[in-house]
């Protein structure tokens, strides 16, 4: 992409820009540290990931500001135009992944919840593939690629097919001893936690492919989880 | 699609051994704005001058191709001039009013073409006119004060109601909003939005906004080639030349 003219302008974008990729970050790392504590029962660390979710809500309101005061004094047009309005999008999206993140400690930091060990490595497995799936989007934002975009999105049949194996673990788990109802119960929650962040993953997808293509993502996935025959 | 008022096919134009334009090829809808936008230089104004043949007065400059308006070849050896221009009147970048009352501005074309054959006729064309510019309640205690005593924004309509005062179908403006301030601006753009339910317009802007705001279809000039032309939305929101995006953004000048 070439330069503005006026590279005061370039420097705004490139502001709004990097404060994303600061963000994704943020948010790779709480997911990162809350599966941490989860797969440790780590209740002190959880506490600290619980007030780490601030830094995440703060970055959102600057790239509000930011990309406010841009349309404003700036008027931008075309692929500006898209990059500015997806920012906005974008960063909604990783706020509300990082309150999903956030949400994960906050039942790791309750001592008086006792989960079972055995789907708790699968959930953890779960989470470090949604993980991964971040990296990628936000690679595929710094390079503005389609293409790996459209790889990121893709990843989301394997989270839903995942969830649906721990979704039926934990009713097993549950039907054969009613004393581990509360803790499996906390554990559906988490995992729901996780699979939503698979999808704003696909989000954010979505608009890199409105940035670089200028049109909306009309895409499908293969597989669709069947709740029936659950 | 809506009608075609006006084509061009693979009109080239040389001022002398400089080329102007290099094979452009439009249409413009009937009753519609087009917008030509592009960097100072591009050919955008040479483009709609061969649109009344005002390129004729200038003995270097020479047209080849085809310009039809409603399917005639304005280039054709038996086109009148004269009446090929009382259909397409044409509006500047300074509003250039004669030194001569607000009447007689108005009043000039359709007397020297001869429309009107009555004192009261003249009378109702220029008061006509003047409501049809969005200016006769402003004037009308005063239609004998000169016309350059007007403010600048005022001489614009005065000029655009001595444009339409000879009842031409096509109006073309070259930036004519340049010389005038935001109001007077917002002024002349929400009356060619009156205009367009009668005339066929084209207007050269420098303004992005200004052909966002005003056109259905805009046309991108660069280095006297048209780059890309499609409606407007397309063009500000998702154009397909790398050239007209790096344009509309500010990339390039």
């Amino acid at each position: 992409m070439s330069e503005h003219i006026v590279s005061s302008y370039d420097e705004q974008l490139d502001l709004i820009n990097s404060s994303l990729i600061k963000m994704g970050g943020l948010v790779e790392t709480q997911l990162h540290n809350s599966l941490v504590a989860l797969g440790d029962k780590d209740t002190a660390f959880a506490e600290e990931i619980i007030r780490d979710d601030n830094k995440i809500d703060a970055l959102e309101k600057e790239i509000d500001a930011l990309t406010y005061k841009v349309i404003a004094m700036r008027q931008p047009l075309a692929n500006d135009l898209r990059t500015v309005l997806s920012a906005l999008s974008i960063a909604n999206d990783l706020e509300r992944m990082g309150d999903h993140a956030t949400n994960i400690a906050k039942r790791v930091a309750n001592v008086k919840i006792n989960m079972p060990d055995t789907p708790v490595s699968e959930i953890v497995n779960m989470g470090e593939n949604v993980q991964s799936m971040i990296k990628n989007v936000l690679d595929a934002f710094v390079q503005k690629s389609d293409k790996l975009a459209i790889t990121a999105w893709d990843l989301d049949v394997n989270i839903d097919e995942l969830y649906l194996s721990i979704y039926r673990d934990l009713l097993k788990t549950m039907a054969e001893d009613p004393d581990t109802i509360t803790g499996c119960s906390h554990l559906l929650s988490i995992a729901k936690n996780i699979e939503r962040i698979g999808d704003y993953v696909q989000n954010i997808a979505e608009d890199i492919h409105f940035i670089t293509t200028g049109e909306a993502l009309e895409r499908k996935s293969e597989k669709r989880i069947k709740w029936e025959k659950v | 699609m809506k009608s075609i008022k006006i084509k061009a096919d693979n009109l080239n134009v040389h001022y002398g051994e400089k080329q102007a334009l290099f094979d452009v090829s439009m249409y413009m809808e009937k009753k519609q704005v087009t917008a030509l936008i592009g960097p100072s230089g591009c050919g955008k104004s040479t483009f709609i001058r061969c649109l009344n043949r005002m390129n004729d007065v200038i003995d270097i400059c020479k047209v080849q191709g085809k310009i039809e308006i409603d399917g005639n070849d304005i280039y054709a050896p038996d086109m009148q001039v004269e009446q090929l221009r009382e259909r397409v009147g044409m509006v500047f970048q300074k509003p250039n009013p004669f030194p001569k009352s607000i009447f007689e501005n108005v009043a000039y074309g359709p007397k020297i073409h001869g429309i009107a054959e009555h004192k009261s006729d003249l009378e109702e064309i220029v008061v006509n006119s003047l409501k049809k510019a969005a200016l006769f309640d402003e004037v009308k205690d005063r239609l004998s004060d000169s016309g350059t005593s007007l403010s600048g924004g005022q001489q614009q309509r005065l000029c655009i109601a001595r444009a339409i005062s000879v009842n031409p179908d096509i109006i073309l403006m070259d930036e004519p909003c340049s010389a005038l301030d935001p109001i007077a601006t917002a002024r002349i753009e929400e009356l060619m939005g009156d205009l367009k339910t009668e005339y066929t317009i084209i207007i050269v802007t420098h303004s992005m906004q200004q052909a966002a705001r005003v056109s259905s279809r805009t046309g991108f000039f660069h280095l006297g080639k048209l780059v890309e032309v499609d409606k407007t939305e397309t063009i500000f929101s998702n154009p397909s030349d790398q050239r007209t995006q790096d344009y509309i953004t500010g990339r390039f000048g």
